[in-house]
Formats: C-alpha cells, structure tokens, sequence
C-alpha cells in the first residue's frame, strides 16, 4: 500500500449520505418533476404466449381529456438485444413493444400517455388487445422437450445455449472413488426487489438536440450508450442521470426495454415523459432470478477426499435475453464457480438456460452464487452424511490452504482465510452443536446448526467479459479527482452509489491519499455529465476497484502536492508528508505549510510554482480487474429451531465470519453483509415467484409474495479476518455480494441436521418444513 | 396501482354518514382506517365511485352495555392490548389481536373495517364468530343485529345492505368462570393466518361446561366446530382429550389449498392448534398462566 499510514481507511465513519438519506431530503426518480410532463403507462400482456390479432385504441376518442398511444407497430424495429458472442447460442431481440408476439405476462404492448399519472391508467383501460393464445412453454422440462415448438422462429429448440466447462480427468476420478454421491438442488424464482421500483424521466431539447435521461439505473453511461445504438443520437448529446436510487441488488443492473422506449417517447411527443413503476409490474415485469436445478455427482475417495465432481445446471430463462449479462450469463456463472473453496482436480459441468414463457432472469444480489452455493453445500453435507464424517471435519480435509492456488479451471485464487474461518465458526458454534444433537431425540421440537463455507471472485473486469464474451465488453471504473483553491477535494466517480456507502469509503480513501479529512471531500456520481465512463455499480466492485482508482487518482494529485510543498518548503518532494491538513517535512514537523495554501497556489497564485509546473489538481484514472479477479471469503452459520407439528422454524442465530481483504469502512462492511443476509434469509425461507401452469403469475403483491421482514430476522452476528489481496491497491476484495450468497445453503444444512432429511430445494417455508419433517409425525 | 375516480365525503356525523351511504347506495363505501380497502382500489379490484370518511365519528367507545361488551367500529386494533375490559373477560379476543399486522396496521385499522371486509383468514371476524357476537348495522331508516355467524356470507361477502354500515359488534360477557385462547400460524408474524383457532369454555367444578371453536383457513369463512363444541363437554380441565379433538375439527373440514399451504398441510394445523388452543384455555381455566 502506497498510501502509508492509514488514518481514515478503516476507521468507523459514520455514512455521510445518510443525512440526506435518513432525513428525507434525498432526490428519487418521483422527485424529478418538469413543466409539460406527460405521464406514462404501459399497457402489459395478461397472456403468456398468443399471437397478437389486434390492439384498438379507438375508445381513447372517448376520454375527455387528450392521450397519446403507441404500439409495436410505431416502435417497429427498435428492440433490446443481448447475445452473448457464442456461436451456439439462438439469438432472441426483445422489441420495445411487443408487435405481433407476446411472451410472458406483463411484456408491453402498448404505452398511453396523459397529463397525470391517474388519468394515463385511466386512458390505458381503453385499449384493447386480441390475443390469440398459444400452447405454454412453462417448465425446464417442457422448454427441453424437443416436440414443443421454439418461442422464436429461426430457433431449433427452447434451449436457448447449452455449453460445457471441465478440467482434470473426470473419468480416473470416477473409477478411483470409494463414494459417489449424486443429488438433484433446486433453487426457485425470485423477483428481485429494492424498496424503490424503477422509474424513468425522459426529455428531448430540439433546439440543441439534447436528450436527458433519469433512469433509476445502477449504470448510467451503459444506459447511453444503448439509447444511443439503439436511436441513433451521438452519445455527447445524450445525458443519463441516475438520482439518489433506493436500492438497487442487480436489479437496476441491466438496461431496459423502457428506458429506450421512454427515451424514443419524449422525442416523439416532443414532451418530457414519466413512467414511475408500480409494485405489481415490478414483481411481473422487471426481472426475475435464482430458478436454477443442479445435478451433482461427486467422486469422493474412502478417506473422505473429494477426487471428482460432474455437474448438470439448467436455469428457467424466461422468454427474453437481458443487456448486458444475457442468458448465458447465469448458467454460465454456476459451472464457473462450483469447485468453489475445494481442493479438487476433475471437474466437469454442462449448463444450459432454457426459454419459457416467464419474466426473464437477470442479475440479483449474488447472482447465480446463492444456487451455486446452495448446491455445493448442500453436496458437502450430504456427502459427510454418507460417509458419517463431522461436516467441518469434511470440509477441512477437502479445503484449499496454499495460496495463491490454480483450481480445476485454471482460475487463481489469491490469498484468503478458508481453513481459519472454517476453524473459527466451529468454536463459536460449539455450543448450539451440543444443542443441536441433544434435540434431536424430540418428535416435536429440533434444533440443527448448519454452515455454508464460499468463496465469491470479486473486483472482476475486463480480462473476465472478454473471456465470457458478453456485450458489457468491459470492466474498469474510473475517478476524476479534483482539488479546488481551497482545499476542497472533489470525486466525480463513475460508480453509482445507491446504497453502498461509495459516497463515504471513497472519501475515506482520498482523504488517506491527500492528507485531508473525509469530511473535505465530496463525491458526485450518477451522472454522465459529471463523471467519468464507467459501466456502473454492481458484482461487488465498487470497493475495490472504485476505492483503487480514487486512491491512485488522489495520490497523483498528492504527488503534485509534495512537488510544490518540497518547493516552497526547500525539502526534497519525498520527505514530505501529508496528514491533517498539512505538508510537513519527515522528522521536521515545524516546517509545514498547509495544503488548503498549496492548493490555492496551484490553481491562483500559480506564479509561485516551481519552474515549468502546469497549474492545476485534478487526475483521472480507470482501473480495471485482476486476470481472475480477487476472492473473498466467508463461512454462514445458521442455527434454527423447528417446531415440528407446525412447520414453524426459527433462527436462533446467525453468525458470518468474512474476509474482504482490507476494510474500507467495518461499519459500511457490517451493513452490506447484514443486509445480503436478510435477503439471502428471504432466498432461504419465504420469497418464491411463483407461475400457475399456464404461466400466470400468481404472486403480483406483496400480499403473496413474501419478503423477509424484521420480526424473523435474529440478531446477525458479524465477524471479520482481513487477508489483503496484492491485486487491487488498497488490497481490498469486493464485499457488496456476499452476505446473500451463503444464507440458503446454511439454513437448507441447518434444516437437513435438525430433522435428520436431505433437504434439497428452497423455499423452506411452513409448508416444506411440514413436508419435510413427516417421518417425525408418522412415527408418533 | 392508482383509484379509478371517486368523490370523497367527510361524514360530520353519524347521520351525515347513513343519509350519504343511503344517498350513493352500492356506489359508495364508508372508509376508516384504509387499511384493506385503500389497497383494493389501488389495484382496481375495488372502484366505489364515493368514498364516506368516517374517521370523525364517536364510534370508538369501549363500554359494558347490559350484558354485552360492545365496541365502537371505529376503535383501533391498537386499543385492546391494555385495555382492562378486554383483558379480564376475552383472552382469547386479546390472544388474537396479538396477530393482526403491524404497527402501523393496528394504528390504523378498524374493528368494522375489519369485520365488513371479511376476509377469510381475518383474526377478528374469527373471534366475532367464536364469540356469536352481534354486528350492530345502521341504515339511515334502521338498525338491526345480525349475529356473526350469518353477517359472513363468504370470502369478502357480508350481509350488509347497500347504504348500511357497521356501528358497533357487541360480544356477550362471558360468566366469571371461564376461559378462552386463539393460536395461529402464519408465514410471517403480522400476516393474514395459514390458519387460526380459538376456543372459548365455560366451566364448573374442574368440568367443560360449555365450550366454543372456531377455526380459520378452513373454508371462506370462519369456520365453528359443533362437533368438537359436544366432544369437550364435561371432559376435565386438566384431561381435555385435546388431541382427539383436533383430529375430529381437522377431518370436518374443506381447508384452501393454494400456494402458500396445502390442503393437507393446513388441516394438520388446524388439528395441531386446536390441541394447543384447548390445552392453553384449560391451562388457564385451571389458574395455570
């Protein structure tokens, strides 16, 4: 670390953005209101898959007030397309508005705009659309069945790309095994779901052709450039702002089909447009995740080493490809990840996303990991079960310990904390053990303690999509980082911040950098006109990568600060310190001068720089992924009580052990892995999107759809072990993912020891459990 | 998710309400606390072309009237929970109320919004019918008692006329020996019940005099269990037989079978928190807590 002595890095700053976020003057896309604005409304498909005979919009004519309507046919053309660069993948377009075919419930087939919100859905019951229904791809099973007709023509079948991955020798791993172990996991549809929706303002300036865009986006400059692909615009003339997001998880993470079409819109009507998604259309339309299936089979040696493991991952699509991760990307993602922490050298997986007439998938909060994870610790179990090994004892015979370490793929791991944290989360659980297995002579009352161990790459950029061959291209953040004549430190960061605390830990990093306080320094973000090209906030980056370019950004700065400092001061520039607002010589602290004083000498009284120094503070830089990214580390622990008659369970604890390298903020670290937790609580026992068999869907509120709330949630237990990565500049690892990646593994295991079962799919809501646990009943 | 059009009235009175509910008939809904019909209209699946605000109304007395407890239709769900009244004669209406919602729910809604709702897995509809309390509606020409069991027609279906409105729901007091509780289980706290039960008894001489069940999430309405009622009488406070009787309420009943529970799975509860509501009512007959 080139920042020396850390002062801010580490400290528990309190989140600056929580003024404004806590006290409700924070700014969300309903705030953005313009003179002239028409409200939107989309009219949706109430049906999965039909022809579409006609939409008539003549009943408009009888409102008494003016409305404007588009449909497919005046979007014709324009559409979103998102094709990983694989030559066996069938390429699907999603048109703006559906034109002759709809696909799921809830694609747009039409918009109708009004001057107020009330009367645009008012305006949108007057429209009618004859559909002519078709037969229904509605499962995994149904969308591989080669009899049933393609969702697209051109296509051979609804398996939209079906690839392998392997390493080592599979078939010697095999034939060497004492123990083969093969499971089927499953892991539902979930929508994902931020407590703001989406919502997107567009307005087109004729007179200097200038398009601005506030989309509720993690990624603003992608939002850009697609609009500009798509219509046409120079990008200099297009401007996307992201306001204050009220949370974000992936969700917000890919460009949308409406942020086009709103776009397109308001140059159309030539009026400033707004379209402020409700709840329902969020659950329905926006996208889905998880809906994986995982067949695995491990080779395992007589002395419990795992030799081997073959894998078999369908993920339920959904009819439509999402820009910019596709519908490779989530499969692809499983046959990546799964050899995980473990030291084992055969592997091979075959992944497939299959198409079916459902909300397509994109990425949430750990995305495609949760499953992943939920299946290889779910095998670790199964497997010590059947070989009547102690799960930790499993785990610890087959964990990698030698860094940095090539897995079955060829992918390295740097340094992380496996066998320690494993280590470490058996000592704090001795106890709920002993109480786990005393339970567990009781027909109505069972305790299990249950633990997920993962590892999560982290900080990935451009080395990573160029392998993947996916349409976001590329990975690196950039900062611009300015220091005004006062002193002042500004931060334009091409990450948006909704959530992560960015607007904190990056003023954390340049004020270590500048020798200024945190308070000095102000970060701006979410606006393409501010900030530098980046591809946004997501996959657990922004730390690493974001607090990387500040911190090489700020010390260049800091460079330039110790020039004209060891100038004025007749020292060399590399004896000079900055800290506390002052540059002082090492050893010699009596002669400083204060950086404000240096700052306004750069830029005003620039005569008194040295001979030949440019005026001037400001530096930019982009920093991209290491070759395999970073790897963070953690194990879950979760301890449940189980009312057996009732189905009811109970987490008594839950206890997570991290290590994300270097901590930026313990406070802004303990918040994100709280908060994953809860979430990954709601993967593990209540959220489930759920299609009837005619792919309607059933769970459109909050009603029915469950989210986790406070009551169940026990207090989260945070622990931490910082091993610092070589490969990011401030040695930090991404953390922004992991707490929801591990929870559904450890509750499923901590269900499997309560009852003694195989636990094998999520949700473990009442009724499971209650499935789950009739062998306890029966014999009563 | 926003109303259709309405036009909205703030009742000043009593009166004021009954001549405006009369005057809109089936155009119009009385509106208290929001909580169920606000959502409703949200979506569209409710669309009362005039919204009667009612919040301004006394009907939020807690008060013994003869032999009945009767409360205003306006009072909170938040109002029982300290309330001496409720506290000493309904365990079981204050087991429930434990229940319902949230905070902000129990701020807000209402006893009659509750019970003119109806919906199905609803805590105070199922001690309506537990304890065959009257539901006191008006109309501007009358008022007329509708005991509980035949104001819930079925799910959301009530017997309440165009241009009437729930007043007040007046509970029998029950004898000084006697002793009640209502269990539920639900996916989360604060959520409508997977399913629900309650039981009130009377008793003498450590004997089950008399005895009332009721259970939800069984049918689209609370659902009364005659025959667990006669299979508990006499049975000894401290030998209910609890367990039988759950398995005689679970096999004469039809549960809902949807995607948060099975069939199977809520007929199993209800027989599992039938046991539990009679042993808790004995438990506590028997001056155990």
């Amino acid at each position: 670390m080139k920042a020396g002595r850390p002062r801010h890095i580490g400290a528990r700053v309190q989140r600056f953005e929580d003024i404004r976020l806590l006290s409700g003057s924070a700014r969300y896309i309903d705030d953005v209101r313009l003179p002239d604005m028409l409200h939107l409304m989309f009219v949706r498909s109430d049906t999965a898959h039909a022809r579409i005979r006609s939409v008539d919009t003549s009943a408009l004519s009888d409102l008494e007030f003016p409305t404007w309507v588009f449909t497919g046919k005046d979007t014709a053309g324009l559409s979103m397309k998102a094709h990983q660069d694989y030559p066996e993948m069938q390429y699907s377009e999603q048109p703006l508005l559906a034109e002759d075919r709809v696909r799921f419930v809830g694609e747009p087939v039409a918009v109708v705009l009004a001057e107020d919100a009330y009367k645009a859905e008012d305006a949108a019951e007057h429209i009618f659309v004859d559909y002519e229904p078709l037969p229904v791809v509605g499962t995994m099973e149904q969308a591989r069945d080669a009899a049933i007709p393609p969702l697209f023509d051109g296509w051979k079948s609804n398996v939209i790309v079906q690839r392998q991955m392997k390493g080592g020798d599979l078939e010697a791993a095999k034939a060497a095994a004492a123990h083969v172990v093969k499971r089927t996991y499953r892991t539902q549809r979930q929508a994902g779901v931020p407590m703001e929706g989406r919502g997107v303002v567009a307005r087109y300036d004729h007179s200097d052709r200038v398009l601005t865009v506030w989309s509720s986006t993690q990624m603003p400059h992608l939002v850009r450039t697609y609009i500009s692909e798509e219509l046409g615009l120079p990008e200099s003339r297009i401007r996307v702002v992201a306001p204050d997001v009220g949370g974000g998880f992936g969700v917000k993470g890919q460009v949308y089909a409406d942020e086009v079409l709103i776009a397109w819109v308001a140059m159309k009507t030539g009026r400033p447009v707004k379209w402020i998604e409700d709840r329902r259309e969020h659950l329905i339309a926006s996208i889905h995740a998880r809906d994986h299936e995982h067949t695995l089979e491990a080779y395992v040696s007589a002395d419990g080493r795992l030799l081997g493991l073959k894998a078999d991952i369908t993920v339920d699509n959904g009819a439509y490809s999402t820009f910019p991760f596709t519908s490779a990307g989530e499969p692809g993602m499983v046959g990546k990840v799964l050899p995980g922490p473990y030291d084992f050298h055969a592997y091979e997986a075959t992944f497939r996303a299959v198409a079916t007439n459902k909300c397509a998938i994109g990425t949430y909060r750990g995305v495609a990991r949760p499953s992943a994870v939920f299946s290889q610790e779910r095998l670790m179990d199964d497997i010590a079960t059947e070989l009547g090994m102690d799960p930790f004892e499993f785990r610890l015979k087959n964990i990698i310990r030698e860094f940095p370490y090539r897995n079955v793929l060829g992918f390295t791991y740097d340094a992380g904390s496996y066998a320690e944290s494993l280590e470490r989360m058996r000592k704090l659980l001795a106890e709920d053990v002993a109480q786990a297995a005393a339970s567990h002579g009781s027909r109505t009352k069972r305790i299990g303690v249950g633990i997920a161990c993962f590892i999560e790459q982290t900080a990935h950029g451009t080395p990573d999509f160029t392998r993947r061959r996916v349409p976001i291209e590329t990975g690196y953040i950039a900062a611009r980082v300015e220091m005004s004549p006062d002193g002042e430190v500004t931060i334009d960061l091409g990450l948006q911040n909704h959530g992560q605390g960015l607007e904190t830990t990056m003023a954390q990093v340049a004020a270590d950098a500048l020798g200024v306080q945190p308070e000095n320094v102000y970060v701006r973000h979410g606006d393409t006109l501010t900030t530098p090209y980046s591809v946004g906030t997501w996959g657990s980056r922004g730390g690493p990568l974001g607090g990387g370019a500040v911190h090489i950004a700020a010390s260049r700065i800091a460079d330039k600060l110790r020039a004209i400092a060891a100038h004025l001061l007749q020292a060399r520039p590399d004896e000079i310190e900055l800290a506390d607002g002052l540059a002082s010589v090492r050893d010699n602290p009596g002669r400083h001068i204060k950086i404000s004083r240096l700052a306004r000498i750069a830029l005003r009284n620039v005569d008194q720089l040295p001979e030949g120094m440019a005026p001037g503070l400001e530096a930019q830089f982009s920093l991209d992924g290491p070759r395999d990214g970073t790897y963070s580390n953690a194990v879950h622990a979760a301890v449940v009580e189980i009312d057996v008659p009732t189905g009811k369970m109970k987490l008594r604890r839950f206890v997570v052990i991290e290590d994300c390298g270097t901590i930026l903020n313990p406070l802004v670290v303990d918040g994100q892995v709280r908060g994953g937790v809860v979430q990954g609580i709601g993967s593990a026992m209540f959220e489930h999107f759920i299609y009837d068999g005619e792919c309607q869907p059933l769970t459109t509120s909050f009603a029915d759809y469950l989210m986790p709330l406070a009551p169940e949630i026990p207090n989260i237990e945070v622990h931490h072990i910082e091993t610092p990565t070589p490969l990011t500049p401030l040695g930090a690892k991404g953390l922004g993912e992991g707490g929801a990646i591990g929870p559904a593994a450890a509750i499923a295991n901590a269900v499997s020891n309560a009852l003694g079962v195989n636990v094998s799919a999520t949700p473990l809501n009442g009724n499971a459990i209650w499935n789950l646990s009739r062998h306890l009943r029966d014999a009563s | 998710m926003r109303p259709a059009t309405f036009e909205y009235h703030r009742a000043t009175s009593l009166e004021h309400a009954l001549q405006l509910l009369g005057e809109f008939g089936e155009e119009a809904r009385p509106i208290a606390g929001g909580q169920s019909l606000v959502p409703m209209m949200n979506f569209r699946l409710a669309r009362p072309g005039h919204l009667v605000d009612i919040n301004r109304l006394p009907l939020n007395a807690i008060e013994i009237v003869g032999s009945m407890l009767r409360i205003g239709a306006l009072t909170r769900h938040g109002a029982y929970f300290d309330h001496p009244l409720i506290a000493r004669h309904f365990p079981a209406f204050l087991d429930a109320v434990h229940y319902i919602g949230h905070p902000t729910i129990r701020r807000n809604g209402s006893i009659g919004g509750s019970i003119s709702h109806a919906d199905p897995t609803a805590e105070l509809p199922a001690v309506a019918v537990l304890h065959d309390a009257d539901i006191v509606v008006r109309s501007a020409a009358e008022e007329r008692r509708i005991k509980a069991s035949e104001f819930f027609v079925s799910a959301y279906v009530t017997a309440l006329e165009p241009g009437e409105m729930v007043v007040a729901v007046e509970f029998p007091i029950p004898p000084a020996a006697s002793a009640g509780s209502f269990v539920e289980m639900s996916e989360r706290s604060g959520d409508f019940a997977t399913a629900s039960v309650g039981i009130v008894l009377e008793h003498e001489g450590g004997r089950i005099a008399k005895a009332a069940m009721v259970c939800s999430g069984a049918g689209l309405v609370p659902i009364r269990a005659p025959d667990v009622e006669s299979h508990l009488l006499n049975r000894a406070l401290n030998d209910p037989h609890a367990e039988e009787a759950g398995r005689i309420f679970a096999a004469s009943i039809d549960p809902v079978d949807d995607h948060i529970a099975s069939a199977a799975y809520r007929r199993s509860l209800i027989a599992e928190l039938t046991r539990r509501a009679i042993e808790t009512a004995c438990s506590r007959a028997l001056g155990r807590s």
